[in-house]
C-alpha cells in the first residue's frame, strides 16, 4: 500500500484551509507550514515574493496552458515519496516509511536536528524549526487516520480538493498527474513522489472588458 | 501610574518561558485549576501538539458567530481545560466537517498572546498609548458614575451613545442593546453597513428577505453568481455549485472582476461595474420579446406586471450591451440560457447594492428571475439572504426602561437589522438613531444632547466606518469612549477604556446564519482566560454597580449565568421551525430548519400580497416605483477602486492572528497590466493610492483579474500595517435601505482613486 494524497486543482478553491487546518491540529510554530496552497499560472508568482516559501526549490518551466495568476491552486505537503530521501539521508531514523500504508513519519524526539533531510528533500517538504532546532514534517495525519479519521486537510477541505488514496490499488494506480499544472514538479524526481494532480481546467467562456 | 506604549506590548506579549503550553501546564501542576494568566500561547509553542485519539478529548458545540454567510457549525476538542483543536461539525451537512481558513485559526485567536487580558484606561488621553491597568471594579465604577452623573446633569441619557454590529452574531450579543436599554433612552446608530439597499430591493419586491436553501443549488440547471464570490466567502456553497455542474447544470458568473469563483464556472462574463441592473432589464426584455416568460405564474402571483413590460420597451439592449460592455449576443446567449432551463436561480451579491444605484440593481435581478417564474421554486429563487430562522425571544433586549426615563421625541424611530423589522409603535419617547454609515458626521453634528459617552461593542469602527480622519476627530470629541473587545486594534487606539471580552469558546450562545438553514448552540467550551469578561457579564456587573448606587438606575438582570440566558432565547416556534423538544437538543449537534421554499405559497409580504414589478412602497420612499435603469455614481478620479472581502478576514477579524500571516502576509493594491504599464508600475512596487479622501501606501500586484480603469483592494485590517482601504472610502449612500433597516448603505463600490509611483 503506497496512501497518497489526490489534489484537485479544477476544484481547489486557493482558501487555505487545508493549511490552516494542519496548523490547527498540530500548533506548528510562526513561520512553519506543513502544508501550502501555491498559486500556478503567471511566471512572476511562483517565485516566492513573501518569503513564506523559504526552502522550496522549484523545478520551474513556463505554464504549459497561460492560466491568470492567483485564480489556480495546487496544495501540497510532504509528499510521501517511495523512495523517500528524508528517510535515506537521517543518520538517527527519525524518518522511516511506515511499511504497511508508506507514509513517511517524523519521531522528532529522535531528530537531532542535523538538517539532512531539509537539504535532501527536492520540494522543501521538511522544515527546520529554529526554536528546537529540529526539523518537522507532514505526517499525512497517521494518528487520526488509525484513529478512523481523516487528515486535517482532507476533512476540513470544503470541496474534496484533497483526498487520500493508495496509488498501489489498482482502481487509484493511474489517476492523476505526477506533476501539478505549470510547474515541472516531480517527473524526474528519483524519490518518487508519491502525490497524484487533477490539473485546472479554464472556464469555456470567458468573456473580458 | 502609567505605562509607557511599550510596557503595554510588554504585558500583552508577557509570555512564560516554557517549551510548551502544554508542558508547562504539566509542570505547574495546573491542569484542572487553569489561573487565567498560565495560558498565554507564546509566538513559539515550540512543539506539536500530537493527535491522541478521539477518546483523549471532551468535546463541545461551537458555532462561529462571525458575519459570514456560512456560520460553521464548530466540534471543539478540549484537553485539561486546553481547546486542542477544532473541527466543523459533521452533522450539519452544509459545514460538512471542516470550517474555513479563519475557522481554523480559532484555537490560536483564543490563546493569542495578543488578547486584552485586563481593563486597561487610556491615561495619556486618546490615542496617547498611554495605558493603565485596572480592576474590573474601577472599570465598572467609572463607567457607572459617568451614566449617573450624566443622568443627573442632563436629567436623560442621550448623550450615552452605542455602536455595535457583526464582530459577534451570538443572539445573546443583542444583549449589548439591551443593556443601554435597560439604563433608559440612548443614542444608538442605527442601519447597517453591508446590505441595507438589497434588503430593501428584496422587501419591495418581495415584502420580505427570503433565500432558498443554498443545498438545493445542487439541483438547479442554470446558476448565475452574480456579483458574489462563494469560492472565497462562502466556500461550503461551492459544493453544492459543484454537484449542479456535475450534473450538468450551467454554472455562470458576473462579475466586474474575474474572482476565484468565476475561474471555477462554466462561463464567465466581465461586466462594467454598476451595469448590472441595466444588463438584468436587457434579460427580462430578450427573455419577454422570446415569449419564454412565464405567463401563468406571472398572471397569479405578480402585481404591476403590465407597467413593467411597458417600460421594457424603452430598455435597449444595444443599450446594456454598450454600458455592460457584454455584445448583444452574449446578452441573448444568457437570458435565453436562463429562461429555457428549470430550475433556475441567481445569487445576487453584497456587491452589486454598494453603488449608488445599488437598490434599483438587486430589484432588476429580482424582476429577471421573477420573470422566468423561479421565484417560489424549488432550487429557484433571487437568493440574497434570509432572517428566516432568526426568531429567537432577543431576551436580553427586552429589559423595561427604569422608571421615569426620559427620551427622545422627535418621531425618527428606526428599526434594527438582524431581528425583523416591526412597524414601530407610537411611544412618548425614543431613542436617538444616528445613522450607523456616518458615525463620524452623527458624533461631530448631534446636539442637545452632544454625545459624552461611546460604547462600542462587536465592532472595529476605526477600520471598518468610513472617512477615518474624521472618525478620529469624533471620537476625540467624546467625553469617554469605551471599547469592549479582544484585541488591541485601532479602534482601542482612540479610546479611553477598553473591556477585555470573551470568545465564543468561552460562553455559552446561540447561532444562525443568514444563508443556510442550520442552528448551532455554543457550549462554554473552556473557562474565559485572563481577566475577560461576555458583552453581557459586563452588562450585568455595571447593573449591580449602578443599583447600589441608585437603585432603579437599571434594569438589567444583575444574575450573570450565559447558559441560562442562552436557554430563554428559544421559544416554541424555534423548536418547531427546527423540529426539536428541547434546546437541550442541540449539545448533540447542530439542527436544520424544516425545508421551506419561500413564496411557495404564492403569498409575498407586500402590500398587494404579491410579487411586486411595481411598488409604491418603493414610490413612497422616493424611488422609482419600477426596478428601472438608473446610472451610477459620476467618477470624480481617475480610476474605480473596487473593495473586497478577503477570504483571510472578516472584516477587521482574523488577519491579525500570526498563523493568518503566515498565509497571507501583507495586503496589495491589485491593477491590471495595462494601467500599470500606463503608470509604469511592476509588481512589488510600492504605490500611492490617493483620492479627495485620503492616501494609502501600498505594494503593488499586476494582474488581469481585474478589468482596466479599476483596482482591487481588500478591506482587511493587519496587526503590524496601517494598511486600512476605507481611509480611501467616502460615505456616500446607496439608494436603498431607509425602508427596513433605518438607514441607506453606503455605495462603497463607487469609490475612486489615483495611483502613483512611490
Amino acid at each position: 500500500m503506497q496512501k497518497a494524497f489526490l489534489v484537485d486543482s479544477d476544484k481547489c478553491l486557493g482558501c487555505n484551509t487545508c493549511a490552516m487546518a494542519c496548523k490547527n491540529q498540530y500548533h506548528q510554530d510562526k513561520g512553519i507550514l506543513w502544508r501550502q496552497v501555491r498559486e500556478i499560472g503567471h511566471e512572476e508568482y511562483r517565485t516566492d515574493q513573501n518569503n513564506i516559501l523559504p526552502t522550496l526549490v522549484w523545478y520551474a518551466k513556463p505554464p504549459k496552458v497561460e492560466v491568470p495568476a492567483e485564480r489556480y491552486y495546487a496544495s501540497i505537503a510532504c509528499n510521501h515519496c517511495e523512495e523517500p530521501a528524508c528517510v535515506a539521508v537521517c543518520p538517527v531514523q527519525a524518518h522511516t516509511k511506515d511499511p504497511e500504508t508508506g507514509i513517511c513519519k517524523h519521531d522528532q524526539s529522535l531528530c537531532i536536528g542535523c538538517g539532512g533531510c531539509v537539504k535532501a528533500c527536492p520540494f522543501g517538504a521538511s522544515k527546520f524549526n529554529e526554536q528546537l532546532g529540529k526539523a518537522e514534517k507532514c505526517s499525512m495525519c497517521w494518528e487520526r487516520q488509525a484513529d478512523g479519521k481523516l487528515p486535517a486537510c482532507v476533512q476540513s477541505c470544503p470541496v474534496e480538493a484533497i483526498q487520500v488514496v493508495d496509488i498501489h490499488d489498482p482502481k487509484y494506480a493511474n489517476i492523476g498527474e505526477k506533476n501539478p499544472l505549470g510547474l515541472d514538479y516531480a517527473v524526474e524526481a528519483p524519490t518518487k513522489p508519491s502525490t497524484r494532480f487533477i490539473h485546472s481546467s479554464m472556464p469555456n467562456k470567458v468573456h473580458r472588458l | 501610574m502609567s505605562y509607557s506604549k511599550e510596557k503595554v506590548e510588554g504585558i500583552l506579549n508577557d509570555g512564560l518561558q516554557r517549551r510548551s503550553f502544554l508542558k508547562g501546564l504539566v509542570a505547574c501542576g495546573v491542569l484542572s485549576v487553569l489561573p487565567g494568566g498560565r495560558l498565554l500561547a507564546n509566538e513559539s509553542l515550540n512543539t506539536k501538539i500530537p493527535y491522541l485519539g478521539e477518546k483523549a478529548y471532551e468535546t463541545f458545540r461551537n458555532a462561529c458567530p462571525r458575519n459570514c454567510y456560512d456560520t460553521c457549525s464548530i466540534k471543539t476538542f478540549v484537553k485539561d481545560g486546553v481547546m486542542q483543536f477544532i473541527e466543523g461539525a459533521t452533522e450539519s451537512t452544509f459545514t460538512n466537517g471542516g470550517c474555513c481558513v479563519k475557522g481554523n485559526s480559532y484555537v490560536r485567536r483564543v490563546y493569542s498572546p495578543k488578547r486584552i487580558k485586563y481593563p486597561m484606561m487610556q491615561v495619556g488621553g486618546k490615542g496617547s498609548g498611554s495605558w493603565k491597568r485596572i480592576s474590573w471594579d474601577e472599570a465598572i465604577g467609572h463607567i457607572g458614575d459617568k451614566f449617573l452623573n450624566m443622568k443627573k446633569e442632563d436629567g436623560h441619557l442621550l448623550g450615552a451613545a452605542l455602536t455595535k454590529y457583526s464582530g459577534n452574531f451570538g443572539i445573546t450579543h443583542y444583549g449589548v442593546e439591551g443593556m443601554f436599554s435597560s439604563l433608559g433612552y440612548t443614542t444608538r446608530f442605527g442601519g447597517t453597513p453591508c446590505w441595507p439597499a438589497g434588503i430593501d430591493a428584496q422587501n419591495f419586491d418581495t415584502g420580505n428577505m427570503w433565500c432558498n436553501d443554498p443545498e438545493e443549488m445542487k439541483d438547479s440547471k442554470y446558476i448565475i453568481l452574480w456579483g458574489v464570490n462563494p469560492a472565497s466567502n462562502s466556500i461550503h456553497t461551492m459544493k453544492y455549485i459543484y454537484e449542479a455542474k456535475r450534473k450538468g447544470a450551467k454554472v455562470i458568473v458576473i462579475d466586474p472582476l474575474f474572482t476565484e469563483t468565476a475561474s471555477k464556472a462554466n462561463e464567465y462574463f466581465q461586466v462594467k461595474a454598476g451595469s448590472d441592473g441595466l444588463l438584468a432589464l436587457a434579460m427580462a426584455k430578450i427573455i419577454i420579446d422570446n415569449n419564454l416568460h412565464d405567463k401563468k405564474w406571472l398572471k397569479k402571483n405578480s402585481h404591476g406586471y403590465k407597467e413593467f413590460e411597458k417600460y421594457l420597451k424603452t430598455v435597449s439592449v444595444k443599450k446594456a450591451s454598450e454600458v455592460s460592455g457584454l455584445s448583444e449576443k452574449l446578452i441573448h446567449e444568457i437570458a435565453l440560457g436562463f429562461a429555457k432551463a428549470d430550475p433556475a436561480t441567481i445569487w445576487i451579491g453584497y456587491g452589486i447594492q454598494r453603488h449608488t444605484n445599488g437598490g434599483s440593481m438587486v430589484r432588476a435581478i429580482d424582476a429577471l428571475v421573477a420573470v422566468t417564474g423561479n421565484v417560489g421554486k424549488y432550487a429557484g429563487g433571487a437568493r440574497y439572504g434570509h432572517l428566516h430562522t432568526w426568531g429567537f425571544n432577543y431576551n436580553a433586549m427586552t429589559n423595561p426602561k427604569p422608571k421615569g426615563s426620559i427620551g427622545y421625541t422627535a418621531s425618527n424611530a428606526v428599526m434594527g437589522d438582524m431581528h425583523g423589522a416591526d412597524s414601530a409603535k407610537k411611544v412618548k419617547y425614543s431613542d436617538r438613531y444616528l445613522n450607523i454609515n456616518k458615525t463620524a458626521e452623527g458624533i461631530l453634528t448631534a446636539t442637545d444632547p452632544k454625545i459624552k459617552l461611546l460604547w462600542v461593542a462587536c465592532k472595529n469602527p476605526m477600520a471598518q466606518d468610513f472617512d477615518r480622519n474624521k472618525l478620529i476627530k469624533a471620537f476625540n470629541s467624546v467625553d469617554t469612549v469605551i471599547v469592549a473587545d479582544q484585541f488591541f486594534n485601532e479602534t482601542t487606539r482612540w479610546a479611553d477604556i477598553v473591556l477585555p471580552v470573551t470568545t465564543q469558546f468561552e460562553e455559552y450562545d446561540v447561532n444562525v446564519s443568514y444563508w443556510h438553514y442550520w442552528l448551532s448552540i455554543n457550549q462554554q467550551a473552556i473557562k474565559p482566560l485572563h481577566e475577560v469578561k461576555s458583552d453581557l457579564e459586563i452588562a450585568s456587573l455595571l447593573s449591580v454597580y449602578m443599583n447600589k448606587k441608585e437603585k432603579g438606575s437599571c434594569t438589567f438582570p444583575q444574575k450573570y449565568d450565559s447558559k441560562k440566558l442562552t436557554s430563554k432565547e428559544f421559544n416554541k416556534g424555534i423548536y418547531e421551525q427546527f423540529g426539536i423538544k428541547s434546546w437541550k437538543e442541540l449539545e448533540n449537534g447542530p439542527v436544520k430548519a424544516k425545508a421551506v421554499i419561500p413564496f411557495a405559497d404564492g403569498k409575498f409580504g407586500t402590500p398587494s400580497g404579491k410579487f411586486e414589478f411595481y411598488s409604491e412602497q418603493a414610490l413612497e420612499y422616493g424611488h422609482t416605483a419600477l426596478p428601472e435603469y438608473l446610472e451610477t455614481r459620476k467618477p470624480y478620479d481617475k480610476y474605480r477602486l473596487t473593495t473586497l472581502h478577503s477570504r483571510f478576514s472578516l472584516h477587521s477579524q482574523f488577519q491579525n492572528i500570526d498563523w493568518m500571516e503566515d498565509i497571507h502576509p501583507e495586503p496589495f493594491v491589485y491593477i491590471n497590466p495595462e494601467d500599470a504599464t500606463y503608470k509604469r508600475i511592476k509588481t512589488g512596487d510600492m504605490v500611492s493610492v490617493f483620492n479627495k479622501q485620503g492616501l494609502l501606501r501600498v505594494k503593488a500586484k499586476i494582474t488581469d483579474n481585474t478589468p482596466v480603469g479599476t483596482f482591487m483592494m481588500y478591506e482587511q485590517w493587519y496587526n503590524n500595517s496601517i494598511y486600512n482601504v476605507n481611509e480611501l472610502v467616502d460615505d456616500t449612500s446607496s439608494d436603498m435601505g431607509l425602508f427596513k433597516t433605518g438607514a441607506p448603505g453606503v455605495a462603497l463600490q463607487d469609490t475612486y482613486v489615483n495611483i502613483r509611483k512611490v
